[in-house]
């Protein structure tokens, strides 16, 4: 299905919360231990590219240089880690691939439980996993709120219950105890307590609500796409007020944000800015401007910033560069590349 | 279809059998085909011709006959799923398919899934290698497959049966009978191919170990045929083409996990032709009705689906006139009006005049000159001026030679136009130039086609996405595109022994201008080759298919290919001589068991199995 992506609005940025590893401990765990996993969503199957932290090197598909002739499914979308484990979220296949995060060996697959799923988030042993479900063009009548979070015990790999959200949704974070779930088609911020598997009261934020990022207690939502008018709206958790930053017009269609020491970064077009937390104004002089004319996935991370180019009928390409804006690397990636998931 | 109602099929056929015993005295036989300018027209190009003895040696789809016995490549989503082609490394909509003289590709996407097409529906199928735009309208460019019924005004009451029984529940059922006089002719036409389609996947395992398969591959494609022709005296005739049909499919997954979906389409399409032919002037009049639609289900375990539809109407009129002994003119004038509707497009309404002159000149019964040359008026889009021009010379027995230019387009379709979002009201038609060179060998009983052509096609629409991030099509790429085409055949009798030999070859280069690279899913080479052998109720023979290898991705990455592969099948009939004909064939496909797929993840079946029945009484 060629339009399938035009609906599924796949944009991708990595949101795990990279937990500190110990420092003392700097032996490899595994060949793809001390670098990054780039995500490639492919047409006909997802793919996953490695790049040393040291950007020596690089492997364009790891999981079939690992795993042979198995295949990852159609659309990789996520992926998420918990202890020595990664999750690949392949949304078309229904399914997430476990490996060992250092080695990239397939562990198992979850394969039940699953439709159209997401992004994953992890807490106290179980995943959390967003699942688009069906969409309203295709099912009027309930494709707007069909979605639900899949709770998945990491120890048997099985989705043992569902949370129904009543809505659509896509992206997730989770701060204390609770997901935070943003969707461009939905107006609101819907809250989940995982202790009592409910929602809470959604927080009303409007509509085009895309990248979300949580630092010291306060949600962080970027707004914008497909030619709207872009925001960055600001929900502080503990009251659940909401404060916004209007972006001027030549900032228009805003796409990805990822937060790094109290400074946001955020694409528009080829474009990368940054402001601080607690500016009142969007920045509107770019730290650098990619040669990638479809910003399909964007990372900061450890004093890198990360654009993707999203090829779709030719290899796609990574770009990686330091906080100044300069270019340390160009990468030739898979099909699709929506994503970077640092593995330290 | 159960056993049950394959025997009451069979019952009420017996009937018929009996009738029909009487007839088998042929006296003058006049043929009518519907596609006139396909023969007065293409003699500066090259035209193969596959009549009813090649399309029962086929497989019951029409990917399976033009890929074993045609230049054209073809990819298919699984067996029997979707199934597209590049001609002349083109693209898929660039293929015009004719359907008795009508441009059917649909008005949706551009484009023909040949795997809902059964051959057997017509009486020949003819594949035109090269441009016709200025015949045959939009996406005439790497060249047009040609669907014909034809109509004969002579007595005869016939009917032909092929039952077919192979792997994978594959059952086919085609049915055929002609009544006809000096005044009426009817053909009426029916068929149903079905499979479940669950083959294994050669040497493929899924994580758990288990032996993967062809999961929600089946198929049923249903078609009915009747067309009419009535002869009111010798100068004038009227002709009613019908056909209704539908393909009920689910899609084949890469992933064992993935949703189910299905798919379903069907046609309806009318055409009522007028005929008249008197001394010096001709004419040709045709009205047709066109309704196309499908439905796609998300999932088939709910009933929600995402549809479109278009409904067309074609009128034309096609005046001949005879200038002098060598020299004859048509002038063709036509409007085309569509509506298209449904999920993502909307509801529009589309409305293309054109016209169009034809010269035809014979200077002697060896030189033959055309010219032709197209306008087409509307508002949708900027349309060039497509002509078309040609020559061919026959040196002397042995050798004629051929040459044609042509100028040669494709227009947007609804989805290009209207799709929502991103649907660009703007775009212009592809268009291309195209220079061949053909020399045809003839000797004794060997004939040598061997085409050299040339082709530059610019404005290729392509989906991208734009600076907003929403995806648009535009006009982007220019494309070259050169190659060579062979075609053999061979037929010699040594006493009772008959034997056959066909064989095509194409070298085909298609690169971006602008980065020199191969067209991805266009292969180099291509070899099509068969050999049949009969003596007295006996027949078999062999065909053998070599597809070269194709690069999966627009940079050539040559890591990211599919792998080239050779297909080979036997058959064997024997002839009962019970009633007219009554053979029975036993086949088997992809002989040598080997693993093969035209796209990634879609592997194709192993060796497998088909019996066959053909009667004709």
């Amino acid at each position: 299905m060629k339009f399938s992506k035009l609906f599924l609005i796949a944009l991708s940025v990595s949101l795990f919360v990279s937990c500190s590893n110990d420092e003392e401990d700097n032996t490899p765990k595994g060949v793809y231990d001390n670098g990054f996993f780039i995500l490639n969503e492919g047409t006909t199957q997802g793919t996953v590219s490695f790049s040393s932290n040291d950007l020596t090197s690089f492997t364009k598909d790891v999981y079939s240089t690992v795993n042979g002739s198995d295949i990852l499914g159609r659309y990789a979308q996520n992926i998420f880690f918990n202890g020595d484990n990664a999750y690949i979220i392949s949304g078309g296949a229904n399914n997430i691939t476990v490996v060992n995060r250092y080695t990239f060996k397939l562990i198992t697959k979850i394969e039940t439980g699953l439709l159209n799923p997401r992004y994953g988030v992890v807490k106290d042993g179980k995943a959390y996993v967003t699942n688009a479900n069906t969409y309203s063009y295709e099912n009027a009548a309930t494709g707007d709120t069909d979605d639900y979070v899949a709770v998945i015990n990491l120890t048997t790999n099985i989705v043992e219950s569902k949370i129904d959200l009543n809505a659509t949704a896509n992206r997730v974070v989770l701060k204390d105890g609770k997901l935070y779930i943003t969707d461009a088609y939905n107006d609101k911020l819907l809250v989940v307590d995982i202790a009592t598997k409910k929602l809470d009261a959604p927080v009303q934020i409007g509509f085009n609500g895309d990248c979300i990022e949580e630092e010291n207690g306060v949600l962080y939502i970027l707004k914008g796409g497909f030619g709207n008018s872009s925001e960055l709206v600001k929900v502080k958790i503990s009251d659940k007020t909401t404060t916004k930053i209007t972006f001027p017009e030549s900032l228009s269609g805003a796409g990805f944000m990822d937060i790094e020491d109290n400074k946001i970064y955020y694409t528009v077009g080829s474009s990368v800015y940054t402001m601080n937390t607690n500016a009142t104004a969007a920045s509107t002089t770019a730290i650098l401007t990619s040669p990638a004319t479809y910003v399909y996935g964007f990372a900061v991370n450890d004093g890198r910033i990360y654009v993707s180019q999203g090829n779709f009928t030719t290899d796609g390409k990574a770009y990686i560069y330091d906080l100044t804006g300069a270019l340390q690397k160009e990468l030739t990636t898979g099909v699709g590349t929506n994503g970077f998931y640092f593995n330290d | 279809m159960t056993l049950k109602k394959l025997f009451a099929f069979c019952l009420l056929l017996l009937c018929q059998i009996i009738c029909a015993q009487s007839d088998s005295i042929n006296k003058l036989k006049e043929v009518v085909v519907s596609d006139v300018n396909l023969k007065k027209y293409s003699s500066s190009q090259s035209v193969q011709v596959l009549n009813d003895s090649v399309i029962t040696k086929n497989e019951a789809l029409l990917t399976d006959l033009l890929n074993f016995n045609s230049t054209i490549y073809f990819k298919e989503y699984g067996r029997g799923m979707l199934s597209t082609v590049s001609f002349r490394g083109t693209t898929v909509s660039q293929t015009a398919v004719i359907w008795n003289g009508i441009n059917i590709n649909s008005q949706m996407n551009g484009s023909t899934d040949f795997n809902t097409i059964s051959s057997s529906d017509y009486n020949s199928i003819s594949v035109k290698a090269g441009g016709g735009s200025v015949i045959y309208g939009s996406g005439a460019v790497g060249g047009t497959v040609h669907l014909n019924n034809e109509l004969g005004f002579y007595k005869r009451f016939e009917n032909n049966l092929k039952l077919d029984y192979g792997s994978f529940n594959t059952i086919g059922i085609n049915f055929k009978t002609n009544i006809s006089n000096e005044k009426w002719s009817a053909q009426i036409g029916f068929s149903k191919n079905s499979s479940t389609n669950d083959y294994k996947y050669l040497n493929l395992y899924t994580w758990k170990g288990e032996q993967r398969w062809n999961q929600n591959g089946q198929y049923d494609i249903i078609t009915v045929n009747a067309n009419v022709g009535y002869k009111f005296d010798s100068k004038n005739s009227l002709k009613l083409y019908t056909q209704t049909s539908n393909t009920d499919r689910n899609t084949s997954l890469i992933s064992e996990t993935e949703t189910k979906t299905r798919y379903v389409n069907g046609f309806n399409r009318n055409l009522l032709e007028y005929d008249g032919d008197f001394e010096k002037f001709t004419t040709n009049l045709k009205g047709a009705y066109i309704f196309e639609n499908y439905q796609y289900y998300g999932n088939i375990s709910s009933n929600n689906f995402t549809y479109g539809k278009t409904e067309s109407l074609i009128t034309k009129a096609d005046l001949g006139y005879q200038i002098s002994k060598s020299t004859q003119v048509n002038a063709i004038f036509d409007y085309n009006k569509t509506k298209g509707y449904g999920s993502g497009v909307g509801d529009h309404v589309r409305e293309i005049s054109s016209a169009a002159l034809l010269v035809k000149q014979e200077l002697s019964d060896d030189w033959k000159n055309e010219f032709g040359i197209r306008k087409e008026f509307t508002d949708n889009y900027e349309s060039p001026v497509l002509f078309s021009l040609g020559s061919s010379y026959q040196f002397n027995k042995l050798y004629d030679l051929k040459l044609n230019l042509s100028r040669n387009f494709r227009i947007p379709t609804f989805n290009d136009l209207y799709w929502e979002t991103g649907g660009n009201p703007d775009l212009k038609p592809e268009s291309s130039y195209q220079a061949e060179i053909g020399n045809v060998f003839t000797f004794k009983n060997i004939s040598l086609t061997q085409t050299f052509y040339y082709m530059k096609i610019k404005d290729l629409l392509q989906w991208i996405p734009g600076s907003n991030g929403i995806w648009s099509p535009q006009n982007t790429d220019k494309v070259n595109s050169y190659g060579a085409e062979t075609l053999l055949n061979w037929k010699k009798q040594y006493g009772k022994n008959y034997f056959t030999v066909n064989a095509t070859y194409a070298y085909t280069a298609s690169k971006n201008e602008e980065t020199k690279k191969q067209l991805f899913y266009v292969p180099l080479n291509k070899v099509t080759g068969s050999v049949s052998y009969s003596r007295n109720r006996i027949s078999a023979y062999y065909q053998f298919l070599f597809n070269g290898f194709v690069y999966t991705r627009a940079d050539n990455d040559p890591t990211e290919i599919i792998n080239d592969y050779n297909v080979s099948n036997i058959g064997i009939d024997y002839d009962f001589k019970f009633l007219h004909t009554f053979k029975l064939g036993f086949q088997v496909l992809n002989v040598l068991n080997k693993e093969y797929e035209s796209l990634e993840y879609r592997p194709m079946p192993g060796r497998n199995f088909n019996m066959y029945l053909t009667l004709k009484f």
